[in-house]
């Protein structure tokens, strides 16, 4: 078989997307409320789009914990220039290269995901997963899983909407006047040095204080992530975001003999919409249901 | 949920919106921490989602030894418990104070102690910020509580819902914390209650006490915020980090006051699901 040269769909996605096209098989990856949700609200599931990216991360950017003026910031060559500038006395480094090594892997997942959704004639994806997995120590593999629909409609949107969302969430919304439009996420890594105040605050005599140092990173790795997932969304042209999931890592690293400094690592993931029913409430109200168990 | 019979438009129109968009287009943003069931929710009773707003604080609790033999609040630890989350949630309520809003929704209040340093925690206050599409109460105050800040519940959206309907306004959320030291039975004590079914009245007490005075606490901050009550109490325990005979005994729910006289919400239509879950 020749080498594929990473462009487009694999080969053999497609050659599944020709044998599509001939039999006209449907499969879907949803459950059945699922659905029967989103043919609720006037789409067909169409048939299970997946896009996988093995990525090798060997470099991180990692160019020192920023506590000798942020080498970061400098634009050495070979050195990640930070995500976050140095603020105050404390020096943040991004670890930009790594930061971008894991949107090039989601990326890539979700346009194979959707390139396979516009084959399909699909209009959206919905139910999107993103699982991530470790190949050995340096290699990750990026996948990202979901079910696409069409829409009994006329007008075809300019891109394949893609959601996080199941199908009933996605008929309630619409039901409600919005459409999921894309989904978004933002990233962000920050290493942050242990001054001597750090150590102090979190050493066994400090008593009950605060550790700033850490706060200060933790906050700044998490607005950084939230700055980035709000930016995303923005340009996607969205008017408001569902967050599904925001999560933060800690963990130490040693750059140099008994010296320990921190990294954080934030993501927020989640589905960007927007509005279509511009009246003054929305079409719906609720029904207040008692279950009889 | 209802819907009228115009839905069959439904993907026509959300589909031309779609085929509308424009990348790079401005338009005004918000985030949310919520669910769609809730965000629906919120939006339904009268409010809009401004942003998510967070607030953190990584806090070294410190150290405080209980007597063997005695029953008594360790109140380094309550206070530390008790200053850490206050400084989360201050943060919280000042990044909605910056969005203008009228109160936070959905707010989460979370301890993570970390693995990389002994007694270090994280103390995060995750919530969505909301403003009322009324700037005023139907009773014609504001939304915000006495203390000019914006509201803070931790009720779920359809909690919170429902509460708007039956007539009534979220203060704030509001909590009571204690740690408590129980103390070991004396060796005697314990021979002698071997093989026998009794009531171990120092324990009893000790676990009475520490909850009273969790339970107390919270309640001396709804009397701060001129509540009629609280709803949506948890007593809740956490080991935590302590050993077995140090507990935290933490009480919090939403401060609530009334927004009209009466209290009716719409009788509830009886489903039975077919469903097992």
């Amino acid at each position: 078989m020749a080498q594929w040269d990473g462009r487009g769909l694999p080969p053999v996605a497609a050659e599944r997307m020709k044998r599509f096209a001939r039999t006209g098989l449907r499969t879907s990856l949803l459950t059945v409320p699922s659905a029967l949700g989103i043919r609720s609200v006037g789409f067909e599931p169409v048939g299970e789009v997946m896009g996988c990216i093995v990525e090798h991360i060997g470099w991180s950017g990692f160019g020192g914990c920023g506590y000798f003026g942020g080498f970061g910031g400098l634009g050495m060559p070979g050195m990640g220039s930070g995500t976050v500038r140095p603020s105050g006395s404390a020096s943040f480094v991004g670890f930009e290269p790594y930061v971008e090594a894991l949107y090039r892997g989601y990326d890539t997942a979700l346009e194979r995901m959707t390139a396979e959704a516009a084959a399909m004639d699909a209009d959206g994806v919905v139910g999107v997963r993103l699982p991530v997995s470790h190949l050995g120590a340096d290699n990750r593999e990026f996948l990202a899983l979901g079910t696409a629909v069409r829409a009994r409609s006329r007008h075809r949107p300019r891109r394949v909407f893609t959601t996080e969302l199941a199908g009933q969430d996605v008929a309630k919304l619409m039901m409600a006047g919005w459409v999921p439009s894309a989904l978004v996420y933002g990233i962000s890594v920050l290493v942050r040095h242990d001054d001597w105040q750090t150590q102090w605050q979190s050493s066994w005599g400090a008593g009950n204080t605060e550790v700033s140092g850490y706060t200060e990173l933790v906050t700044h790795v998490r607005a950084d992530a939230r700055h980035r997932f709000d930016q995303q969304a923005r340009s996607a042209g969205a008017e408001g975001a569902i967050v599904s999931s925001i999560s933060l890592t800690i963990g130490q690293i040693e750059p140099s003999e008994n010296h320990r400094d921190h990294v954080a690592e934030s993501t927020v993931f989640g589905t960007a919409l927007v509005r279509f029913h511009r009246g003054p409430t929305a079409p719906t109200r609720s029904l207040t249901i008692l279950p009889l168990r | 949920m209802t819907a009228d019979p115009t839905a069959t438009s439904i993907p026509e129109d959300a589909m031309r919106r779609l085929a509308e968009m424009r990348p790079g287009q401005a338009t005004s943003l918000f985030t949310s921490d919520l669910s769609v069931n809730e965000f629906l929710l919120v939006r339904e009773a009268g409010f809009r989602p401004l942003g998510l707003v967070l607030g953190s604080s990584i806090y070294h609790v410190g150290f405080q030894l209980g007597r063997w033999r005695s029953n008594q609040e360790l109140t380094v630890l309550s206070q530390a418990m008790y200053h850490a989350r206050e400084l989360a949630m201050t943060r919280m309520e000042a990044e909605a104070d910056q969005l203008g809003a009228d109160g936070i929704v959905g707010v989460r209040l979370e301890i993570e102690f970390k693995e990389f340093g002994s007694d270090l925690a994280e103390f995060i206050a995750i919530g969505t910020a909301v403003v009322a599409e009324q700037p005023q109460t139907p009773d014609g105050q504001s939304w915000r509580n006495n203390q000019g800040q914006p509201f803070t519940s931790d009720l779920s959206g359809q909690d919170f819902w429902t509460l708007i309907q039956a007539g009534y306004a979220p203060l704030g959320m509001v909590m009571g914390s204690c740690v408590y030291h129980i103390a070991h039975q004396r060796f005697w004590q314990a021979m002698g209650n071997i093989g026998q079914n009794v009531e171990l009245p120092q324990f009893t007490e000790a676990l009475y006490d520490a909850r009273e005075l969790a339970m107390s606490r919270m309640q001396a901050e709804a009397e701060r915020l001129v509540a009629e009550g609280i709803v949506g109490v948890q007593l809740r325990s956490f080991g935590h980090r302590w050993g077995g005979h140090t507990t935290e005994f933490f009480a919090i729910g939403t401060a609530v006051r009334p927004l009209r006289a009466d209290h009716v919400i719409a009788k509830p239509q009886l489903v039975l699901p077919l469903s097992d879950s």
